[in-house]
């Protein structure tokens, strides 16, 4: 068996899944709808509102994409032990790794999907509005959420292996919504603490990623003041995303992988 | 070739501390090449246990356990079996074609092997134009049908099966006992457990019998015969576990 073709096969299954379930689209059309909110805001006439529909629709995009993430990464490992239907996929000439590895690329590429509807209505929406793109630093800001994307996917993962489904989900949620505020509160702490607690801040620091690295969404709505990333910049960011997203994920493969099914 | 299937002194314990429970001890068979053998025990026996053991499901605590010469765990022993879990659900969100699409591909079956292999397997199991419907539409027997599809699709050498029979209706269980009478005259090595005593007795060359987490009995196909002139199966085997015969 190619490696490549059985992490196709466990990939589109997720997506499929993820596809024709309801809870996808439900997120859409929520999304869809406070960007469509906003959006109609020019309508009653108060032009030159590019920038809230701009500032919006960004961050409701990647609120949307990281909880449809989060949602589909905790829930795959557990329903496969549930539902028992974990068996006959390893019982072919599997390794759990590449299983693993397989129902990640799933959710990332579901969450793809996902964000990919989003623009479908950004875009046109911005030309309607006739604003700027700002094209590079908006394609900067989609190559990062992606790299969000899998960041959060492979902490999902661990966590779904270490927890009970509910306990994941709301850790996984909790920690995406909160990691910026545990940054602030861990520089304001900084100078206030002792030795301990400065060791013990540098330890939740970086033991936890730094979302708020993936979010270029300021940047767009100020995209007058603001130019692109150098280079060195993003590859830095993707340094940084690889790495925490290897370690998660290679926490989880070593969860998994003598975990008695 | 190497022997399909290989247990030799298994034993595996479940939960921990003052928890831990025996659910096999000491377990050794062997499964030859073209052999049809049964495995059957009352419930909790410890016949499922042994199979996830050998499926490399679960780990064993003493022991070892090979499919076809590579350690359980290994996913190229995997390679020529054929799984039918005791208890599976199939994804309701597929399609029969799907599902085993999905199979056939991890089984390394190449398109062109898929569109020639999903209709005559669905036709085996008797779920021929099926291919288009949802699962969440399907009865259990109907998803006890599809897990006995699955099992087969990429033409396996070995076929394990829990509880085979499990789900299914009186013209069901006929249709498999066909099924795998046609698979064993083919030279397939099925090794399956099942409740259903008369459906071993009439295919399998020999039967092993398990009792609290130890094998209690082998009966030869020799034995089987002279069994099934005295007295059933079914028979034989309650009074060899409530008389606590051992090998």
């Amino acid at each position: 068996m190619k490696r490549g073709r059985a992490l196709w096969v466990i990939a589109r299954s997720v997506m499929l899944e993820a596809i024709r379930r309801k809870e996808i689209y439900l997120l859409v059309a929520a999304c869809l709808l406070l960007i469509g909110l906003a959006t109609s805001v020019d309508f009653f006439g108060l032009g030159g509102l590019v920038k809230f529909y701009r500032e919006t629709a960004l961050r409701l995009m990647g609120t949307f994409t990281a909880l449809a993430v989060v949602l589909l990464a905790v829930r795959q490992l557990p329903r496969e032990f549930e539902q028992r239907t974990i068996y006959p996929l390893l019982a072919r000439p599997l390794p759990r790794g590449l299983f693993v590895l397989g129902k990640g690329l799933g959710v990332l590429g579901a969450a793809l999907f996902c964000y990919a509807l989003f623009m479908l209505i950004y875009v046109p929406g911005m030309w309607y509005l006739e604003g700027d793109l700002a094209w590079r630093l908006l394609g900067q800001h989609i190559y990062l959420q992606v790299l969000q994307m899998g960041l959060l996917t492979s902490g999902a993962f661990l966590l779904s292996l270490l927890f009970s489904p509910d306990a994941a989900l709301t850790l996984g949620l909790l920690l995406y919504f909160a990691s910026g505020l545990i940054g602030q509160v861990a520089l304001t702490l900084y100078e206030l603490t002792n030795a301990a607690g400065r060791l013990l801040l540098y330890t939740a620091t970086y033991a936890l990623p730094q979302f708020v690295l993936f979010d270029l969404s300021g940047k767009v709505l100020h995209s007058e003041i603001w130019s692109p990333l150098s280079w060195p910049v993003m590859a830095a960011l993707t340094g940084y995303a690889m790495v925490y997203s290897g370690l998660y994920g290679w926490g989880a493969y070593a969860l998994f992988r003598r975990r008695p099914l | 070739m190497s022997i399909p299937i290989q247990v030799e002194g298994l034993t595996v314990s479940y939960g921990r501390g003052a928890k831990r429970v025996r659910a096999v001890q000491e377990v050794s068979f062997t499964v030859a090449e073209g052999e049809c053998v049964g495995f059957i025990g009352a419930n909790g026996a410890g016949k499922s246990t042994t199979i996830k053991a050998l499926m490399g499901f679960i780990f064993p605590e003493q022991g070892e356990t090979r499919l076809y010469g590579a350690p359980s765990g290994d996913p190229e022993g995997r390679r020529h079996v054929g799984y039918l879990p005791e208890v599976a659900l199939y994804y309701p969100f597929m399609r029969a074609g799907e599902l085993l699409t999905l199979y056939g591909s991890l089984s390394g079956l190449t398109r062109a092997d898929l569109r020639r292999r999903i209709p005559i397997v669905l036709e085996q199991v008797g779920l021929g134009g099926r291919e288009r419907e949802l699962l969440r539409t399907f009865s259990k027997g109907m998803q006890q049908r599809l897990g006995i599809a699955q099992a087969l699709i990429a033409e396996p050498k070995l076929l394990i099966l829990d509880e085979v029979s499990a789900g299914l209706d009186p013209l069901g269980r006929h249709d498999l006992r066909a099924l795998l009478q046609e698979l064993r005259k083919a030279g397939r090595t099925i090794f399956f457990s099942s409740h259903e005593l008369s459906e071993v007795e009439s295919l399998c060359n020999r039967v092993i019998m398990i009792d609290q987490g130890r094998l209690c009995h082998e009966v030869t196909q020799a034995e089987l015969q002279a069994v099934g002139r005295k007295q059933s199966l079914e028979s034989f085997f309650i009074s060899t576990v409530r008389g606590g015969a051992a090998t």
